[in-house]
């Protein structure tokens, strides 16, 4: 559905994109994780013909100008800013959207009344945008994309400077269109929101791509051990036994608590629960995302 | 042009959704208007009011009767005052000129047209030039008036041709043949003057020596020039420019704000959206126009040329000034860049082009200039269709020229954005 090859794109003597290329499959939710000035917001302009590259190929649904009219019809873009007009009501930015879509009657009555619902503003639809918290504004900015009901929905950073409330709404209304079999393309710098949403994510970091697979994938090859931290129910005498059936290299006693790193946590608790040493409590710290990308850059995403 | 009047009609919306937008666009133009009719109330008539002091440092005769006539010039407001004071006055900016009739001023004509001993001063407020102009015009007006009251005195004239022919005896620069030739002369003009009847003295010495009669280049119609007429077209001019001014910020507000990027992303290209803007300032153009001309039609009375002419100026200056706002919305990528830089480009086009200051008080050197001023050729145009009585070919110099100025500014600002987008 979604081809990016070899994108390249500088600005002056600023590298934006080094060579990017990744495909995305119809019906997938594909992920661009990475820090600010990574290259997403470029390449989501790239795709959607409103940059063009310096060298490489955008293909949409087969075609490669994504300035068609066709194509065009077929996409949805939530840009990173409030692209609603603030001096209109959320009605009239949505009917006057609907009309640029080619929606007209019925149809664009019912379109704006499903968007006014699913966006939560139904009641106050009448109500200038200005007058909207933030939460409202970023609600009201992504169904705006929404309307013409497109197959494919390109979202940058749409939840950036929203309320838990509504990052939960602007997510169920992601998650809903997944379902209904929407090809979606989310760029965003947290990886909680690349791990509930994205099928596969692609790691991108001054303009180039470090890897890219389903999140548990680079979890695995790139996320490092699980922490664990054990409390013993009595203090263990034979601490060289424990180290040999965890095997960690980096482990720590502490009185009757045990740090340590294991790349198989379930296999070592039951290893020591067979050797009679029984735990009080337990605490595992997974490898997450953020894991992947200090050890494939060596920095926190949000550094 | 389905999508181009869908967005043109948002633009109208987002603009009469704020009261500030509404008074700027709509009120600020009305005011402009009124202030400048205000202003040039006086259009058409001859200036008045220039205030002057004179000092009769000659108190004769000739002199009193000089000031006589310059005390009943309308566009002159005298007083009398020493020398002293009426220049400080000068110099403190409080009257325009001092006028100083030296000792010797009335003596014949001799006094009034010595070049080497001049007995009449002028201190002029050099700021104060068009008036100063104006004065010597009026001070030699009087002269020749006060000459012609001697000239229509018997005993006055003949009194001088006594003088005029002891000089012509007195002189050694004469020879004989010469000073005969002048004595013969003077001899016979002092007959004519002692022997011609009242009617044809009257007819050959008396009346006005300076007299004229001033045509009216105007439009002709039933009816007198309005102050307003005259100021109209500038104050349409300021209207548009103000326009032009909102709707290259609100182009950047779009881009700055996103909304211009996802009018990108949508089924319309960059034409239908320039287009949508294009034809919105058009529509507010044309309802400020429609504003001040209901305003200058009934509470100003003011009388139209043509009609249709009217129109061609109108949609000449319009479709130039939309162009203009696609290049000044390229002037820079912020709000505050394009509304500083817009609104200074359009204070050197209204000041070179006449709308601020009319042409003819511009120096000589800086009026090449204002032909590259759209404002100075809309000005044209609406005044030809206003009050100048233009023809259509007459009327085919200032519109070309705008429709050029506007294309080449629409090309340059379509170029500039695509540029910039990239």
């Amino acid at each position: 559905m979604i081809k990016a090859d070899n994108l390249k794109k500088r600005y002056g003597k600023t590298v934006a994109l080094d060579g990017v290329s990744f495909e995305v499959q119809k019906g997938e939710t594909f992920g661009l994780l990475g820090p600010n000035g990574a290259g997403k917001t470029t390449t989501i302009r790239l795709l959607c013909g409103l940059l063009k590259p310096d060298s490489g190929t955008v293909t949409l649904d087969g075609k490669t100008n994504p300035t068609l009219v066709e194509v065009r019809l077929s996409l949805g873009m939530v840009p990173q800013t409030l692209a609603i007009y603030e001096e209109l009501s959320a009605e009239q930015n949505l009917y006057f959207f609907g009309r640029i879509y080619g929606l007209s009657g019925q149809r664009l009555k019912e379109s704006v009344s499903n968007c006014l619902e699913i966006a939560g503003l139904t009641q106050r639809s009448k109500e200038r945008v200005s007058k909207y918290s933030g939460g409202m504004k970023r609600r009201l900015n992504m169904v705006c994309s929404l309307l013409h009901e497109p197959p494919l929905l390109l979202l940058d950073e749409p939840t950036v400077g929203v309320d838990p409330q509504s990052r939960n709404s602007i997510f169920d209304t992601i998650e809903a269109m997944k379902k209904q079999g929407r090809t979606i393309l989310y760029t965003t710098h947290y990886m909680e929101e690349a791990e509930r949403i994205c099928d596969r994510v692609a790691i991108l970091d001054y303009g180039k791509i470090l890897d890219m697979d389903s999140v548990s994938n680079l979890i695995d090859k790139h996320g490092g051990f699980s922490h664990m931290e054990a409390e013993f129910e009595k203090s263990p005498s034979d601490l060289d036994k424990i180290r040999q059936l965890i095997g960690s290299s980096n482990i720590q006693f502490e009185e009757t608590k045990v740090k340590f790193e294991t790349p198989r946590p379930m296999e070592s608790l039951a290893l020591l629960n067979r050797n009679g040493i029984h735990l009080k409590s337990l605490k595992i710290q997974s490898a997450n995302l953020e894991d992947v990308f200090l050890n494939l850059t060596g920095r926190r995403l949000r550094d | 042009m389905k999508k181009v009047l869908f967005l043109a009609i948002k633009d109208l919306k987002v603009l009469l959704s704020n009261k500030g937008n509404i008074f700027w666009v709509f009120g600020f133009p009305a005011l402009f208007a009124l202030l400048f009719g205000a202003i040039y109330s006086d259009a058409g008539k001859e200036p008045s009011g220039i205030k002057i002091a004179i000092v009769d440092e000659d108190k004769s005769e000739f002199s009193n009767s000089y000031i006589s006539k310059l005390e009943s010039e309308e566009a002159l407001k005298i007083s009398r005052a020493g020398r002293d004071e009426a220049i400080e006055q000068v110099r403190k900016g409080q009257i325009a000129a001092a006028v100083v009739l030296k000792k010797g001023f009335g003596d014949g004509f001799e006094a009034m047209f010595n070049s080497d001993e001049p007995k009449l001063e002028i201190a002029a407020d050099p700021s104060r030039k068009m008036e100063g102009g104006y004065l010597q015009g009026l001070l030699a007006k009087a002269q020749f008036e006060a000459l012609g009251d001697k000239f229509s005195d018997r005993k006055g004239l003949r009194s001088q041709i006594d003088l005029w022919r002891n000089d012509v005896k007195d002189s050694n620069d004469l020879d004989s043949k010469q000073a005969t030739l002048y004595s013969n002369f003077f001899d016979s003009f002092d007959t004519l003057v002692k022997d011609v009847n009242d009617k044809n003295f009257n007819k050959g010495f008396k009346g006005n020596m300076l007299n004229f009669t001033k045509l009216d280049v105007s439009k002709e119609y039933n009816g007198p020039i309005t102050p307003f007429q005259i100021t109209f077209p500038q104050a349409l001019l300021w209207g548009i420019l103000g326009c032009t001014a909102t709707f290259a910020i609100s182009i950047v507000k779009e881009r700055t704000h996103g909304t211009f990027e996802r009018l990108r992303v949508g089924p319309i290209g960059l034409a239908h959206i320039l287009g949508g803007k294009g034809l919105a300032c058009f529509i507010t153009c044309c309802l400020i126009i429609c504003a001040l001309y209901i305003c200058a039609k009934t509470i100003f009375k003011m009388p139209l040329g043509s009609l249709l002419l009217f129109v061609l100026a109108i949609l000449c200056t319009l479709l130039c000034f939309v162009g203009l706002m696609m290049f000044i919305c390229t002037l820079g990528r912020t709000e505050q860049s394009v509304g500083g830089a817009g609104w200074a480009l359009i204070m050197i086009m209204a000041m070179f082009g006449g709308g601020m200051v009319p042409l003819a008080f511009m120096p000589s050197w800086l009026l090449p200039f204002s032909h590259v001023s759209p404002v100075k050729w809309g000005i044209l145009a609406l005044e030809g269709a206003i009050w100048r009585n233009f023809s259509l070919t007459e009327m085919m110099t200032p519109c070309l020229i705008l429709l050029a100025i506007g294309t080449a500014a629409f090309l340059l600002g379509v170029f500039s954005l695509r540029r910039q987008e990239q």
